[in-house]
């Protein structure tokens, strides 16, 4: 089940030509990827180890193809930085502690935009306009490690939106959330997605990426064994068992009561 | 006879140097051999809840505690530590830095409060090997414990507390880390634990797993306790959709239908659930 | 790397001794060459632990430590041999370049005591793991408190380092050049220790409380699931180096006091 559509060094695309990544001699993680991402919100499942974060890492530049290429809109990932690619792609770290340093808020959003903008008053600018869409306007000379942890991963997310890359990376953004933070982050994919932003997640929640998500790649032992619709994707049976993942409840909700997933669907 | 194990009475509590009480006065009791869930908003007051009733807070903490906290009667800031480590467990969301990190094998790693309680070295490793097999772990025994995935190690904390074969085990957020395949290693590890009579304490946000292991549940918001109850009980409260606490989405589809049980609550299990939305589809074709 | 150690895992006659054995022997071949200004004795003691490592199977190991004393080793030769204060006696020259019998002799007499307290304690070292060790000595006495700290150190440093780099990850990925000047640097330098000790310290928190709960620091004296056995050899090896020390400490005595 693969969506092979996709031309080499295209502007509006990432292209992933037959990558292969082995952190050890020989030991490839990574196995053929042959992927091309557009601007559907898309998000990257499997199990742990199959490949997912090493994928992610290679979008960002901060590993290079031990074969292969990237393209992150015609521009090749081998030929720039980490830090230089930081303007086109965003990458939200999963845990807060790894990223955090500075004692107030503001401080910790501006970080990002000051080594991107030329100019101070954009980073500012950008940096209040990307703590009103978490919804932390308003405690930016708080110190960071007084918010509470689902606040500290907003903050981090913000921190990454005010950069304003053209592709947002998202790593595991609902663990450790309680429902209503998981619901304040999909609503900011919505509106990323509506500004026009590329947004990738991995993320173990089957239901979240369901409801966000209109397309799916499926990793498992370095290779991806499924890309397309998600709600095609999910619903493989098969698929998510070699994966080693979970139906979404409301698919398995769907095929035990013996109606079509879409009719529930409307009841959510 | 009272088989009250966990009996909390007007329990109040604020951090060192913080004016706001992070617990308000709370009160409950669990039975012994119960399963419990705490489920509330981030920064309820869940993980605090799970520290007091250990006696963590306040002696690792510093802070005012107001009330009591009684296990079997006494209050655990008067249970010698011997005993008070034989009696509570406790299993965090890290697991990570739930290793004791001094030990090179997955089998010393589990000897490590054994050791630490003067066990005889045959009992120690009779407990041993019955713990690494009750939790699938006899295979990895000799293996170093950072080798271990994040469901492996949950298993391994789990299983070296229940060694020291406590009487209560308190869980906060255990597989809140975790891929599915260790979140259903830990959960079949809590239903293991059931059957051995142990009272069971959990923090959790998956609610749809949470409501098949636990016989009742305690709800929490901004440090009060606003319900005691069944899940069923629980989850039909109108506080839930009040403070946006979330529920089972299969009990959420079923408030959308209008779907309830025959004691006029809303199903949160999802064996009940799906009986119910059945007949309600089926019903109106 | 999960943990910091030397230990090559073999199984011989050494490798099975007790570790406070081993130290006994590291501290009287020690102490002993230290003791007289002999070469011959140093050289003598450096061929025991020789044999020892050969009967150890760590022999390559060993010539690993040795070669890493090399180049001090020569730079000493070289050093003394030209400028010892008490140079009298001219062995060979190249030209301008003059070496002293008494200098060399003395940097011999240095390299062989500093290359035996290597190749003794190193002997201890590949031989025995880190937590036996450890085990070992709370067993003869060390606090356990202290018997845990050193113990963790030795694994948590590696997850530490591991930490550290996801940490430079994230800052790159906000833009942060590592490399460039100096300033950069120092920038990035912050941008890491911050994170890094934050998150150690929040994690020493939570790690502090799971060994509570765990009854860390109830017994005086913990028990060990790890046997480390004291058999017959150990007992008459430690004899024979208490022997051996006193003896060579007699003998000194009495030569300096003659």
């Amino acid at each position: 089940m693969l969506d092979k559509s996709f031309e080499c060094k295209n502007e509006k695309t990432i292209i992933v030509q037959n990558v292969w990544f082995a952190y050890r001699e020989q030991e490839y993680v990574l196995k053929d990827i042959c992927v091309s991402i557009d601007d559907r919100p898309t998000a990257i499942v499997g199990q742990n180890g199959a490949g997912k974060t090493t994928f992610v890492k290679l979008l960002k530049a901060l590993l290079r193809p031990t074969k292969g290429d990237i393209w992150i809109f015609s521009q090749n990932t081998k030929e720039t930085t980490a830090a230089k690619l930081s303007k086109t792609v965003g990458l939200v770290f999963q845990n807060p502690s790894d990223q955090i340093f500075k004692s107030k808020v503001i401080d910790e959003v501006m970080f990002g935009p000051l080594n991107v903008f030329n100019e101070k008053h954009e980073a500012y600018e950008n940096s209040i306009k990307a703590l009103e869409m978490v919804g932390l306007r308003g405690k930016e000379e708080e110190h960071p490690y007084d918010l509470t942890l689902s606040e500290r991963k907003l903050l981090c997310l913000a921190s990454i939106i005010a950069m304003d890359p053209q592709v947002i990376i998202l790593d595991e953004p609902t663990i450790a959330q309680d429902r209503y933070s998981t619901k304040i982050i999909a609503q900011i994919i919505k509106e990323l997605v509506k500004a026009g932003k590329f947004v990738i997640t991995i993320t173990h929640d089957m239901d979240f990426v369901l409801e966000n998500f209109s397309r799916t790649i499926v990793f498992t032992n370095g290779k991806i064994i499924a890309d397309g619709e998600t709600e095609n994707v999910l619903n493989e049976e098969n698929i998510l068992r070699i994966a080693h993942l979970e139906l979404p409840w409301l698919v398995k909700l769907s095929k035990d009561i013996g109606i079509p997933y879409e009719k529930l669907k409307e009841l959510k | 006879m009272d088989n009250v194990k966990i009996r909390i009475e007007n329990l109040s509590y604020a951090y060192p140097l913080s004016k706001k009480n992070v617990l308000n006065s709370i009160s409950f009791s669990i039975s012994g051999g119960e399963s419990v869930g705490i489920i509330g908003r981030n920064g309820a007051g869940k993980s605090t809840l799970c520290l007091a009733i250990t006696g963590i807070i306040p002696s690792f903490f510093g802070g005012k505690r107001v009330g009591k906290v009684l296990l079997d009667g006494d209050d655990v800031l008067d249970i010698p530590k011997k005993e008070l480590v034989k009696k509570v467990g406790l299993v965090l969301q890290n697991p990570f830095s739930q290793i004791s990190g001094a030990k090179t094998t997955v089998f010393e790693e589990v000897a490590f409060g054994l050791e630490n309680l003067g066990i005889e070295r045959d009992e120690m490793v009779e407990r041993i090997e019955m713990v690494l097999k009750r939790f699938n772990l006899w295979e990895k025994r000799d293996q170093n414990p950072f080798e271990l995935s994040g469901g492996q190690l949950q298993r391994l904390a789990i299983a070296s507390t229940i060694a020291l074969e406590p009487e209560i085990l308190i869980l906060d957020e255990p597989t809140s880390q975790l891929d599915p395949q260790g979140t259903t290693e830990v959960f079949e590890a809590l239903s293991e634990l059931r059957k051995l009579g142990i009272t069971i304490i959990v923090v959790e946000h998956k609610f749809e797993k949470l409501v098949e292991y636990v016989d009742k549940i305690v709800f929490l918001h901004e440090g009060n306790l606003l319900g005691y109850g069944t899940p069923e009980e629980i989850f039909s409260m109108k506080e839930i959709e009040e403070h946006n606490v979330g529920e089972p989405i299969f009990t959420t589809l079923c408030k959308n239908m209008n779907v309830k049980d025959a004691t006029g609550k809303y199903p949160v299990r999802y064996k009940d659930a799906l009986q119910l939305l059945k007949g309600a589809f089926w019903k109106s074709c | 790397m999960k943990s910091i150690s030397l230990y090559v895992e073999k199984d011989t006659v050494i490798h099975k001794l007790e570790p406070v054995t081993k130290l006994w022997y590291a501290f009287t071949s020690v102490l002993i060459t230290f003791m007289f200004p002999s070469i011959w004795m140093g050289i003598l003691f450096l061929s025991i632990s020789l044999l020892l490592s050969i009967v150890a199977r760590v022999f390559k190991n060993m010539i690993g430590f040795v070669s890493a004393v090399f180049v001090i080793s020569l730079t000493m030769l070289i050093i003394q041999g030209m400028f010892y204060k008490d140079n009298v006696t001219l062995v060979f020259d190249f030209g301008t370049i003059k070496f002293y019998k008494e200098g060399l002799i003395h940097a011999v007499l240095l390299i062989v005591r500093v290359l035996n307290m290597i190749m003794s304690f190193g002997l201890l070292i590949l031989t025995t793991r880190p937590s036996d060790m450890v085990t070992n000595f709370v067993q003869k006495g060390l606090s356990p408190r202290i018997g845990y700290i050193l113990s963790s150190v030795l694994q948590i440093i590696p997850q530490m380092l591991s930490t550290a780099s996801t940490i430079i990850d994230a800052q790159r990925s906000r833009g942060l050049e590592t490399e460039g000047s100096f300033i950069q640097k120092m920038h990035a330098f912050f941008a890491l220790i911050g994170p890094l000790v934050l998150s150690s310290l929040v994690e020493a928190r939570e790690r502090a409380i799971a060994i509570e709960m765990r009854g860390f620091g109830i017994a005086k004296q913990p028990t060990h699931v790890v046997l480390i056995p004291e058999t017959t050899l150990d007992r008459g090896l430690k004899f024979l180096f208490k022997v051996a020390f006193l003896i060579a400490l007699t003998w000194r005595v009495f030569s300096w006091i003659m």
